[in-house]
């Protein structure tokens, strides 16, 4: 439609999200203000997804998702909550509440780290916090 | 002027608000978001609305009108099936990109005003204008920048859009509040050059100023949040509107951070007053 204006417009965008330098001629100062204000914005919609990931972090919530997501595009609130997740879990500091959330979603579904996540079509267990979660035929059982 | 779509006082309905909107006094539309639903299954509170005669309208955030590789046809088409089963009145949409290219920077950016991206827009705006059977109206954006080499001012830019399309204006007192701030602009300059005559309703939102770091260069900015109350400011402005262009209808927008029911019932009832929907006028139906 409009090639050059396309890439401008690809340009900026992976400026705010993709952590790309911004593009010549804008107000660099500006452009940061609005990456800071789109990982806020982000952290807010991971949080109606991942609920006990969010409120377990409190106020500090907003600034574990820029540490983890500034710079990396954007997959979808689902997804960016699962791999805040499992970066935390890899690091050790994923409390108890939030890895019972990451267990019971883990059992149900399989992701990749990369594509979107698909119901799994085996059956599955997965241990969260002091929870075991055992899914057979997309039915998930806590136990403990 | 343009004939009205809708009238009087409205709200942006939110799941979270359902209540708080159902009981609103003297609610005469509602705007939802289109992307939250599903034309098959409407949600139950926004059919109830329309049920008891309260115009919804359909509003669009992701559609991304200004994306230069073009209009992504199945968000087009959800939006008119979003019309069609509200029986809205009219639909709106954003002056704005979101998506281009594979990328998604999940929130409304700014086009350059060029010649180029004007082309652009109208091109997407009228293949979008061929699938609904209502009128489309454009709301300009809050923008904390503008892009570099632009050729026309925001109000050449929209009055162009608006002529070569046919489409409504839905203009955002609490946008034009934040760019002038953000510009080191007169918010009543702009809205004497803007097409007021197209109107066809307003949005009014809150918002808050966030201190700069003068040690890096930033001055500091107004965000349209819509998860703070409505500033004095942007009631001013709306009033400063009224005396220019009196609008056909006017509604609150808030996306999080509810307030008490109380508190936002009264926030409405501030804007009815401010664009002076209620109170006399109202009961006897004849303009002020």
């Amino acid at each position: 439609m409009s090639d050059a204006l396309a890439a401008a417009q690809a340009a900026l965008v992976d400026s705010l999200v993709a952590g790309a330098a911004g593009p010549p001629g804008f107000d660099v100062v500006r452009l940061a203000t609005v990456r800071r204000a789109l990982l806020r914005k982000r952290a807010g919609e991971i949080a109606r997804i991942w609920p006990l990931l969010a409120a377990v972090h409190g106020p500090s919530w907003a600034g574990v998702v820029a540490e983890h997501l500034d710079g990396v595009a954007p997959g979808g609130s689902l997804r960016d909550g699962w791999d805040v997740a499992r970066a935390l879990r890899a690091a050790g500091t994923l409390p108890a509440s939030a890895a019972e959330e990451l267990a019971s979603r883990e059992v149900a579904w399989r992701y990749d780290g990369t594509s979107a996540p698909a119901r799994r079509r085996l059956p599955a267990v997965r241990r969260g916090g002091r929870i075991v979660f055992v899914q057979v035929g997309g039915r998930t059982v806590r136990l403990g | 002027m343009a004939e009205p779509v809708v009238h009087g006082t409205g709200v942006g309905w939110r799941p979270e608000i359902a209540g708080v909107v159902a009981d609103l006094p003297e609610l005469d539309f509602c705007e939802v978001i289109a992307e939250s639903v599903d034309p098959a299954a409407p949600p139950r509170g926004v059919v109830e609305l329309r049920d008891r005669g309260i115009a919804v309208v359909p509003h669009g955030v992701r559609l991304s009108l200004g994306s230069a590789d073009g209009l992504d046809r199945h968000r087009a088409e959800h939006l008119a099936a979003c019309a069609a089963a509200l029986g809205a009145p009219l639909v709106s949409e954003h002056v704005s990109f979101t998506r281009v290219a594979g990328r998604d920077a999940g929130h409304l950016l700014p086009v350059p005003r060029t010649r180029e991206a004007l082309d652009v827009l109208v091109a997407n705006v009228t293949a979008t204008q061929s699938l609904l059977d209502v009128p489309l109206a454009l709301e300009p954006i809050a923008a904390l920048f503008d892009w570099p080499g632009e050729e026309l001012t925001e109000a050449e830019f929209l009055t162009r859009l608006l002529d070569r399309t046919g489409a409504l204006l839905l203009l955002d007192v609490a946008n034009v509040h934040a760019n002038a701030l953000n510009r080191g602009a007169d918010p009543r300059a702009v809205l004497d050059a803007l097409p007021l005559d197209r109107v066809a309703y307003v949005h009014v939102a809150g918002g808050s100023e966030h201190a700069g770091d003068a040690a890096h260069g930033d001055p500091g900015v107004y965000h349209d949040t819509h998860t703070d109350a409505v500033p004095d400011e942007v009631l001013a402005l709306l009033g400063e509107l009224c005396d220019r262009a009196r609008p056909p209808a006017v509604m609150l927008e808030r996306d999080g951070h509810y307030p008490p029911a109380a508190e936002l019932t009264a926030e409405v009832a501030t804007i009815a007053r401010t664009a002076r929907f209620a109170g006399p006028t109202r009961l006897t139906g004849t303009a002020p």
